[in-house]
């Protein structure tokens, strides 16, 4: 069996193979994810479009809008990079859990987030962040907000010859706090039961200006839920108030079951982490 | 001496080097890819498996489906219901009904797609407790409750013993299906020369596929040679029979060409399972802190083939009943057939599910009666001289010490830093301690053959697979002769070279084997010396040989030169050890096992009660060791034990879906990574130089999740009793005991 | 395809194969061994342009131009590397399926990390899995590796 594997040196080369090829094609960046579909045959296509030639896309940069991630970054250089450490370094602690190192060292931003894993990392932590997807397509590039880019189990809002070529962040106040909080049941190394990712600012007199907690793996694709959110506006994160906020996400949200948890535990989990994530960005660093 | 020393592995090189010839890279020339087809459906008819189609595929050379198997079809330990590809009927999701060889994977893959089969859909069970209930689908006709084996242990007067309690507890703990899941999966390789047959196999048992294959194949054993390389684990999962009948018909069916079947991650979990269990345990207590009575009942899952629980059911029972004095004991241990993968010997066979119970059972007695746990065990634990519930004397029994020297571990170094969590953390200690049986039936054969250089060479038929079996035996072989360990090698398995041996399971080799050995090596060392005895012109009773000499008082001469003046090129002996000991099948009376393995840990667990998650963060381990070959290789397998067993008490569990595995990868089916072991593990041998060579394959795993259990309700006061102990039901736990 | 491993070029017939079948099939490298295909337990770790990868998750066409390490290049019986030194002095290993693959990444992290704290090794290490249970004393083989002087010699500036 042979699968014609083309490498293309950049994006708009990329685009053209993909527009040739339409369904016949699959697109592979570090190819954790392509080779693992191809080896349970999951997929079977004709031709692999390789990015892994592509130069120039694998980046950490700030930018006065924020931090720039190319979407070739790999995972290890992103968890590494001073750049990102300095500006968030709980982003730099979310892409470290990732996997394993060998994981880490082959898997791309873009290919982590196009794979829509619910189990995946980056997605929740990236999505509090207020993160957007930069996508290029035939037509050209856009932007989606990375809220609005998982659409489903290994869904996103991805059109079929588009690829996700940069992350970006906006830039945090210096005041906010960010935490992300992965939370394993079996074994330390396994994939998330609850994946949280929280950022917060408070005014000087420690009353809450922003807050957003996205609740990943234990949800189809990462959810905030805004009304809880809102019950911090303008407040001291007392107790009583961080049990309210964690209650009203555990509430709301919808879990699903896998090994590594039941719907029930997983709801008592986000009503934990969600605690925890508060009361770290309330008294811990960023 | 060469006992007692740490010894590197004698294929050391080997290993860090990578160069080690595991199965997996065995290449013959011609040979061809094979691949298994399996079935779909839990229990059905199988109405049709037609080739016609697939063997048009370009590059298939053969397949072997139900139709090509005559009256040989069937093996099994004891009863010979499993067919070499399911015949008429499969009975459990990834049974195979057809094999494949081919030039190419990928020719295989493509026949296998073309294979033609037809299904009548058969009800399923998957329970044991359902399975044996009136109504029930019937898995094999002869077996009309699906029960095919009843142990049965009768010791003392039940009933009055029971009336003779101050209390009588009566829990039920539960063991779920798992896996074995050594990094090398199953690999076996054939070829048929016309009249017999070459098999190549990742296996622990190669005189028994030797004796299997033959009768598959119609022909004598001294027709099939078995060759075994080195595993990449074993753990019991390559223990008995597994692939070898199929590869070898298939081998046979090719005409000639050899073929080699590698199994996926995935086949290997539908190729052997761990017996999920459910155990009962009603005993019976006096306020004084004895015990009068106790009565066990398991119900053994073992899949849809007997395959080798015949011989583990009743060795389940003996092992079920618990290192402590009671004078009356009944046990029944029911092996039962299920629509489900046959289950095999799982590291610390049956006494992984059974030590899970009755150590359990210790702790909850203990708190309910006010007692505490280490003195109520200390109390009864048995002592040398004892008698058992099978009527046999104990003897050389360390049970107490092994505790002690668990218990005191804990006690001794302070506990580390703790977890941090904001006093969300609960810490706990919890025991556990293990009486297991041994093969009571074996026999192992040693041939040594000394050569006229000095160097001797070993034949055995023990399978090395990381235990440093082969390493042991070397060095009883230097002691025995009294020579370097450096100048012996050690050649085998290859059934046509090394002698008998029954298996290499049980933790019994470096005992069995090792005594085998020591008896050719003192063999071979007496005729030595009546050979030197004329030249050193003194009298064989009073030389003795050392060194790679034999030696007199004034003089000596060097084995080589006993040899070469004697006009020999070599010299060889052959030696033997066997033990055949049993129990009465209607009462479990008798002798059931050589000597007792015997192991126990000590646990400190943190127990974080917003999550249920449990973290082991010191455990210390003893097994009584007996004479200690290799001290380092004895401590990789104390610590290996350990580490091994978290994954059976707190993250290990097939879980199925219609009878169809849902996990079955190394990513969903969790096993015990470098940052789950605890920050503090200490296992210790207890050692009696002048003891017997004891096995240490085993001792301290089955303790692991008993001791965990046990930590956790020092901890917070709940008590699971279904493995694995997930954060999971700790939390459902803590929330029920809130509620009440 | 052209393939550089261990520091020779070999050509490959270009085929749809992941990069540990070919290094096990055409260049009969077989100290480079599956475990669990899925990337979880480290088995198949080669080390590619210095950074260890799970070769059956890679395409060999994806590691064609770069510099592939496996565990015949890192030492010999008779040469062999203070890493695989260390392992056997403190018997780091059992079956030693898992041993290739936990020399691999120990190279890499000493590499990456000439003097790596307690911590550093267990999380570096996290993702190869040993069934055996022999982490104690491969824990300890690696604290020990990074102290050696001779794997300051071997170790690339």
């Amino acid at each position: 069996m042979s699968i014609d594997f083309l490498e293309p040196t950049d994006f708009s080369e990329a685009m053209a193979l993909l527009s040739e090829y339409g369904d016949d094609a699959k697109v592979i960046a570090g190819g954790t994810s392509v080779v693992l579909m191809l080896q349970q045959k999951l997929i079977a296509p004709n031709v692999l479009v390789s990015l892994g030639r592509i130069e120039g896309w694998d980046y950490v940069r700030l930018e006065p809008d924020g931090l720039h991630i190319g979407a070739l970054t790999h995972l290890r250089d992103a968890e590494r990079s001073p750049v990102l450490r300095q500006f968030c370094p709980a982003l730099a602690y979310t892409f470290s859990v990732v996997g394993n190192v060998r994981v880490r060292n082959q898997a791309t931003l873009g290919g982590n987030l196009s794979a829509a894993d619910y189990a995946a990392d980056p997605p929740a932590m990236l999505t509090v962040l207020g993160a957007r997807a930069r996508l290029l397509g035939p037509g050209g590039t856009r932007e989606v907000p990375l809220s609005e880019f998982f659409l489903g189990f290994y869904t996103t809002a991805l059109e079929p010859e588009e690829i996700l070529t940069e992350v970006i962040i906006p830039v945090l106040p210096e005041t906010a706090r960010a935490a992300y909080f992965k939370y394993t049941s079996l074994s330390a190394e396994g994939r998330p039961c609850v994946a949280i990712g929280a950022l917060a600012d408070f005014d000087s007199d420690g009353k809450c200006k922003d807050l957003r907690i996205a609740v990943g793996a234990a949800v189809e694709t990462p959810q905030r839920v805004e009304s809880a959110e809102a019950l911090a506006y303008g407040q001291t994160l007392t107790g009583e108030l961080v049990a309210a906020i964690s209650e009203e996400y555990a509430r709301t949200l919808d879990t699903l079951s896998d090994v590594r948890g039941s719907a029930w535990y997983r709801k008592e989990m986000i009503r934990v982490f969600v605690k925890r994530a508060l009361e770290e960005v309330r008294d811990g660093h960023r | 001496m060469a006992i007692g020393k740490s010894v590197p592995m004698l294929d050391a090189l080997a290993r860090v080097t990578g160069t080690l010839d595991y199965m997996i890279n065995l290449r013959l020339p011609g040979m061809l890819v094979g691949k298994i087809v399996r079935s779909l459906a839990p229990h059905a008819r199988l109405l049709k498996v037609d080739p016609t189609d697939a063997l048009l595929v370009p590059g298939v050379v053969a397949i072997l489906t139900g139709a090509d198997l005559g009256e040989n079809a069937f093996y099994g330990a004891a009863i010979k219901d499993q067919g070499v590809v399911a015949v008429d009927r499969v009975r459990y999701v990834g049974e195979p009904i057809a094999a494949i060889a081919a030039e190419s994977e990928q020719a295989a893959e493509e026949a296998a797609m073309l294979l033609d089969v037809e299904y009548e859909e058969l009800p399923a069970v998957f329970d044991a407790q359902e399975a044996i209930q009136p109504g029930t689908p019937v898995l094999h006709e002869n077996y009309p409750n699906n029960i095919f084996i009843h142990s049965k242990l009768r010791h003392g007067d039940l009933q009055a013993a029971f009336a003779e309690a101050d209390e009588i507890f009566e829990d039920t703990f539960t063991s779920p299906l798992a896996q074995q899941a050594s990094l090398e999966p199953h690999v076996a390789a054939a070829q048929w020369d016309g009249n017999g047959l070459t098999m190549w196999t990742a296996s622990q048992a190669p005189y028994m596929v030797r004796r299997v294959v033959a009768g598959i194949l119609g022909v004598e054993e001294k027709s099939v040679r078995v060759i075994v390389p080195p595993l990449g684990g074993g753990y019991g999962g390559k223990g008995h029979i597994r692939i070898e009948p199929l590869v070898a018909a298939m081998a046979r069916k090719t005409g000639g060409q050899p073929v080699k079947f590698v199994l996926s991650r995935a086949e290997e979990f539908v190729t052997v399972t761990k017996h999920a269990a459910s155990i009962t345990l009603k005993t019976g207590v006096k306020r004084d802190g004895t015990f009068t009575a106790r009565q066990v009942t398991i119900y053994w899952n073992g899949g849809a083939y007997a395959d080798a629980s015949p011989l583990l059911v009743p060795q389940g029972m003996v092992r079920s009943v618990g290192p402590y004095r009671i004078p009356a004991v009944h046990v029944d241990s029911y092996g039962i057939y299920t629509n489900l993968p046959p289950a095999g010997a799982y590291r610390g066979a049956m006494s992984s599910q059974t030590t899970w119970a009755y150590e359990s059972q210790m702790d909850i007695i203990a708190r309910k009666m006010g007692w505490d746990p280490l003195e109520f065990r200390l109390k009864n634990l048995f002592v040398s001289g004892d008698q058992f519930a099978t009527g046999e004397i104990l003897h050389d029994v360390h049970f107490v010490e092994c505790l002690e020297v668990s218990a005191k571990g804990l006690e001794l170094s302070p506990s580390p830093g703790g977890r941090g969590v904001r006093g969300e953390g609960k810490r706990g200690l919890g025991y556990g301690v293990m009486m297991k049986s041994t093969v009571s039936t074996s026999k192992s054969q040693a041939r040594m053959k000394l050569a006229d250089d000095g160097t001797v060479t070993l034949f055995t038929s023990t399978v090395e697979m990381g235990q440093g079996a082969h390493t042991a035996m070397a060095q009883i072989t230097a002691e025995a002769l009294g020579l370097p360990v450096e100048m012996v090698r050690v050649v085998g398995p290859d059934t046509e070279v090394t002698p008998f041996d029954s298996i290499t399971s049980a933790s019994r080799s470096t005992n069995m084997m090792g005594n085998a050995v020591m008896a050719t090596g003192a063999a071979l060392t007496k005729r030595l010396i009546e050979l030197a005895a004329p030249l050193l012109e003194t009298p064989p009773e009073e030389l003795r040989s050392e060194n790679g000499h034999v030696v007199a008082e004034e003089a000596s001469i060097s084995f080589t030169d006993v040899l070469k003046r004697n006009g020999l090129d070599s010299l060889e002996e052959l030696g033997e050890y066997a033990t055949a000991f049993k129990v009465d099948p209607e009462t479990g009376q008798g002798v059931s096992t050589p000597h007792w393995h015997q192991g126990a840990g000590a646990a400190e667990v943190d127990v974080d009660t917003e999550t249920g998650r449990v973290t082991v963060l010191r455990y210390t381990a003893a097994s009584f060791a007996g004479r200690v070959v290799n001290p380092r290789l004895a401590q990789l397998q104390n610590d290996g034990n350990v580490i091994f067993g978290l994954g059976p008490a707190v993250m290990e569990e097939i879980v199925l879906d219609g009878g169809q595995p849902t996990n079955p990868n190394l990513a969903d089916y969790a096993i015990p990574s470098i940052r789950d072991i605890p920050a503090e593990l200490v296992s210790v041998c207890i050692e009696s130089e002048q003891g017997e060579l004891h096995g240490i394959g085993e001792m301290t795993l089955p303790p692991v999740a008993p001791a965990i259990a046990n930590a956790i309700e020092d901890a917070v006061g709940v008590r699971i009793k279904d493995l694995p102990i997930t954060a999971e039901k700790v939390l459902r736990a803590l929330r029920e005991k809130s509620e009440r | 395809m052209i393939l550089n491993v261990n520091g020779s070029k070999h050509k490959v017939r270009t085929e749809t194969r992941t990069l540990l079948d070919v290094l096990r099939e055409d260049l009969g490298l077989m100290g480079t061994k599956e475990g669990c295909s899925v990337g979880m337990c480290g088995a198949c770790t080669v080390l590619v342009d210095g950074k260890p990868l799970s070769s059956c998750l890679l395409l060999a066409e994806q590691a064609a131009g770069m510099e592939i390490l496996t565990i015949e290049g890192v030492g010999s019986a008779e040469n062999l590397h203070p890493v695989q030194q260390a392992f056997l002095d403190e018997g780091a290993f059992q079956c030693a399926y898992c041993t290739p693959g936990f020399v691999l990444t120990t190279v890499a992290l000493l590499n990456e990390n000439p003097s790596p704290s307690d911590n550093e090794i267990r999380e570096y290490l996290a993702g190869n899995l040993c069934r055996c249970g022999s982490y104690q004393n491969i824990l300890r083989a690696v604290k020990v590796a990074s102290k050696s002087e001779a794997v300051k010699v071997v170790l690339k500036p």
